[in-house]
């Protein structure tokens, strides 16, 4: 073994991430590793390629095991990651950029002749043809993904993690990042490859790790395995009674259509709501959902062919210029970094959940009696515990999220848009969240609920749209709705209907 | 691959690096030919040379500036920096250690000064405005204290060395550059880029983050001193407020000349035709009589137009 994990475990904030994982990379080898949205996949890169320490367990190289490692540790190794976040720096060139921390030196000084010999290697390699004094910052995204792999060859690894290396190339560099992953194998380089694409997982690798919540599902060789297995060690999650019984509060009545709703990242969407509806928005992150959800909010621009609001007070006919607009038309949009955008963390609880209600008339000017009676019922509903004169921020995570959804309860919004409202949130928390979205949609408001959680699509919502480069793949009614079909729509798999079958 | 298709690398980086600042140079542009049809008298060899003289402390502190603010950060000491630096550099030069003491007295302590911000910065990780502005009240206070009013001593032969007939001034502005060309030569230069344009990216590819950083904040500190060394020889004393103006004509070159306040995108070329730009701009101003007051408004004019005229165009780009 080259490089792996013994029984690692890593927390952030008291949420575990990863719990007793363990893996093994092997010289020679191409070992994929899949998981969902939030799965630990990206933390688990981390603790191989020394960006992050393990709580727990510990590392293993060239059979020497240790409690941590470092970037400069990584190096040494010969541990190198192509970054699915860019760790470009765009005001440098592609040269500079690939020699990043290994460039060759000469009396202290950068050797920019053998620094050109080694960036004409790499990037032959890889297809790079820009001059190599060209600014990263002037290059399309596809075109710095490709000097990503280039850096990471640069530093001669013994070991290579790819994370989710197609996810922004086009397809003749897609074809040149496969044949280069064979190479590298034929040479004896141990590849951890992540993607959501299982045509590229089953067409060259060999061996698999699945992550559900943090823990293994499966590590084993792929050879007997089908997509749909796959799938099902992904998601296929104990039962648990954390969600309220499902019972649809749906009526006929319409109260928001859009056909050919377009807006930056999402396109072609036609959606209908009703009152009393939960719409569940699934897809892997990044594939239009939360631009959606945005454009419906007014947080950024967007079009339709058709567009209709239609609540008890508003009609209006055009998507929403503005956050304000939408908020006066009955449309609430409650984020999903509730610290950044959602909270002002400094202020007191009270504040908070007045903040909204500031913009209505009547509430011009500054009462103390009336201002206490709206917060004192808004933490009674929400079970907002103790003195709201505290800082928000001294609450959890899931209390600071009820302040956040309970903020908007004084202006009545028709429809709710909410964007992932249980991310990072206790258990406790997420059930109550749960029975307050069903009690709102049984109020008669229609709610939008996008979620990184599967298992949330699946229990609460009436229907689900499930987003796939910029467009719904599908939309599934509640009794369709299972995590397979949720999951294979997302990741693009096209019959879904044949797997729902397949799975029961 | 042969070794003949390699090109060489260094100086087409550096060249790309400058491309924008075409608005920047069309302005300077103008305003040489309005100076110079102002005040034909300029093109003489010693006015050159007095211009080149009332120009280089404010093209010192830019540079300095320049260094800071692509790593991400910001200086506001400059001025009291400067100070400092000729109070210093005045009451050194009559004690035993000379001359040559003060030069070396003035360059440690704007190593050293400059090397505490940046362990406030770089390893503490405390913003930079707070760091510098906490320090240039201290600065200043120290600079008052040694020398509570303009005094001290500077050797003549040492002031007509820098300051008097002779082209030195225009030798240093080129070995300025040339030291600029070395630092961004070796790693730390890089990682001087790097470090402000993606810290996280720069840290996972194995830059040295806080040495770049650390490094960057002595270097600048280094030329703050050294401008108030300079200072000193022009008016032949250490004075404890001198510098106050620099502070804020440093950001203006700088800003003027392209350097962004997120850091990672910058150049010495920028600085100095920043810094050229603000100098003419004084010069033109006060040889037209404006009042003083007129001055300042016409000043922010143009850093206002010079910013927005870039921004400008790439937004009608975008758009068309």
């Amino acid at each position: 073994m080259i490089l792996g994990a013994r029984a690692v475990s890593k927390a952030f904030f008291g949420n575990p991430v990863l719990r007793d994982v363990s893996i093994e990379l092997l010289p020679g080898r191409i070992h994929a590793l899949l998981g969902e949205n939030g799965a630990g996949k990206s933390t688990l890169i981390n603790l191989l390629s020394g960006t992050l320490a393990p709580d727990r367990g510990a590392l293993v190289t060239d059979g020497r095991s240790v409690p941590a490692l470092s970037p400069r540790d990584a190096r040494r190794l010969g541990i190198a990651v192509v970054q699915q976040e860019l760790s470009l720096a765009p005001h440098l060139s592609i040269a500079e950029n690939i020699g990043l921390g290994v460039a060759p030196r000469r009396f202290g000084l950068v050797d920019y002749r053998r620094l050109a010999t080694l960036v004409a290697e790499v990037s032959a390699q890889v297809g790079l043809t820009e001059p190599p004094h060209t600014p990263v910052g002037k290059l399309p995204l596809g075109r710095r993904q490709v000097v990503e792999i280039a850096k990471a060859l640069a530093r001669r690894p013994r070991v290579l993690i790819l994370d989710e290396p197609t996810s922004s190339l086009a397809a003749p560099d897609v074809s040149m990042l496969l044949a280069l992953v064979q190479r590298l194998r034929a040479q004896g380089v141990a590849i951890l490859y992540i993607s959501h694409r299982l045509n590229e997982i089953f067409g060259f690798c060999e061996h698999v790790t699945v992550l559900k919540d943090g823990t293994v599902t499966a590590d084993r060789p792929l050879a007997g395995l089908d997509p749909l297995g796959l799938v099902r060690l992904m998601v296929g999650r104990d039962p648990q009674d954390l969600f309220p019984a499902y019972r649809s509060t749906a009526s006929e009545e319409v109260v928001l259509q859009a056909d050919e709703f377009r807006t930056v990242g999402a396109a072609g969407v036609d959606v209908t709501l009703r009152r009393g509806e939960i719409l569940g928005i699934g897809g892997l992150v990044g594939h239009g959902q939360e631009a959606f959800l945005l454009g419906l909010g007014g947080a950024v621009p967007a079009r339709a062919a058709r567009f209709q609001i239609r609540t008890a007070e508003h009609v209006r006919t055009a998507p929403f210029a503005s956050v304000a607009q939408a908020n006066a038309a009955g449309i609430a949009y409650i984020p999903a970094d509730r610290k950044k955008e959602g909270l002002l963390l400094p202020h007191p609880i009270a504040f908070n959940l007045l903040l909204p209600s500031f913009a209505h008339d009547r509430m011009r000017r500054r009462r103390r009696a009336q201002e206490r009676t709206i917060t004192q019922a808004l933490a009674q509903r929400f079970g907002i515990r103790g003195d709201l004169l505290r800082p928000v921020q001294a609450l959890s995570g899931g209390n600071q999220q009820k302040v956040a959804l309970a903020k908007w309860m004084p202006l009545a919004p028709a429809i709710l848009l909410l964007n992932d409202p249980t991310r990072g949130v206790d258990v406790d928390t997420k059930r109550e969240i749960y029975l307050a979205l069903r009690a709102m949609a049984a109020e008669g408001k229609a709610v939008v609920l996008l979620s990184t959680d599967t298992p949330e699509l699946v229990h609460l919502c009436d229907r689900v749209m499930v987003f796939h480069n910029g467009r719904v793949a599908t939309t599934l009614a509640h009794s369709d709705a299972t995590e397979e079909a949720i999951v294979a729509a997302a990741l693009g798999l096209p019959e879904h209907a044949s797997m729902t079958e397949a799975a029961a | 691959m042969s070794t003949s298709a390699i090109r060489p690398l260094y100086w087409p980086i550096q060249w790309r690096r400058n491309e924008g600042l075409g608005a920047l140079y069309i302005v300077l542009g103008a305003f040489v030919v309005l100076y110079v049809a102002l005040f034909p008298g300029i093109l003489a060899p010693g006015a050159v040379n007095k211009f080149v003289q009332g120009w280089f402390p404010t093209a010192m502190v830019a540079v300095a500036e320049t260094i800071v603010m692509l790593t991400g950060g910001i200086d506001l000491a400059v001025g009291p920096m400067v100070s400092l630096g000729s109070v210093v550099a005045a009451s050194t030069m009559q004690t035993p250690l000379g001359v040559f003491g003060a030069v070396l007295a003035v360059m440690a302590l704007g190593a050293g000064t400059g090397t505490i911000v940046g362990a406030f910065v770089a390893i503490a990780r405390y913003p930079a405005i707070i760091v510098t502005l906490a320090m240039s009240f201290i600065i200043r206070g120290t600079a008052l204290l040694i020398l509570p009013r303009p005094g001290g001593f500077v050797a003549p032969a040492f002031s007509d060395f820098l300051a008097g007939n002779h082209p030195t001034t225009i030798v240093l502005v080129l070995v300025l550059v040339m030291l600029w060309k070395l630092y961004q030569a070796t790693p730390l230069g890089v990682g001087l880029i790097a470090v402000g344009d993606n810290a996280e990216g720069a840290y996972r590819s194995g830059v040295g983050v806080v040495s770049a950083r650390m490094f960057a904040y002595a270097v600048s500190g280094v030329l703050q001193a050294m401008t108030g060394l300079y200072v000193a020889a022009q008016t032949g004393s250490g004075d404890p407020l001198i510098g106050e103006p620099l502070t804020l004509s440093a950001i203006a070159a700088a800003v003027l000349g392209g350097v962004s306040f997120l850091g990672g995108q910058g150049t010495l070329r920028g600085a100095l035709a920043g810094s050229l730009l603000m100098s003419i701009l004084i010069n033109v101003m006060f040889f037209m009589d404006l009042p003083l007051v007129a001055q300042y408004v016409v000043q922010g004019l143009i850093i206002v137009i010079t910013v927005a005229l870039p921004r400008l165009r790439g937004a009608r780009s975008h758009t068309a």
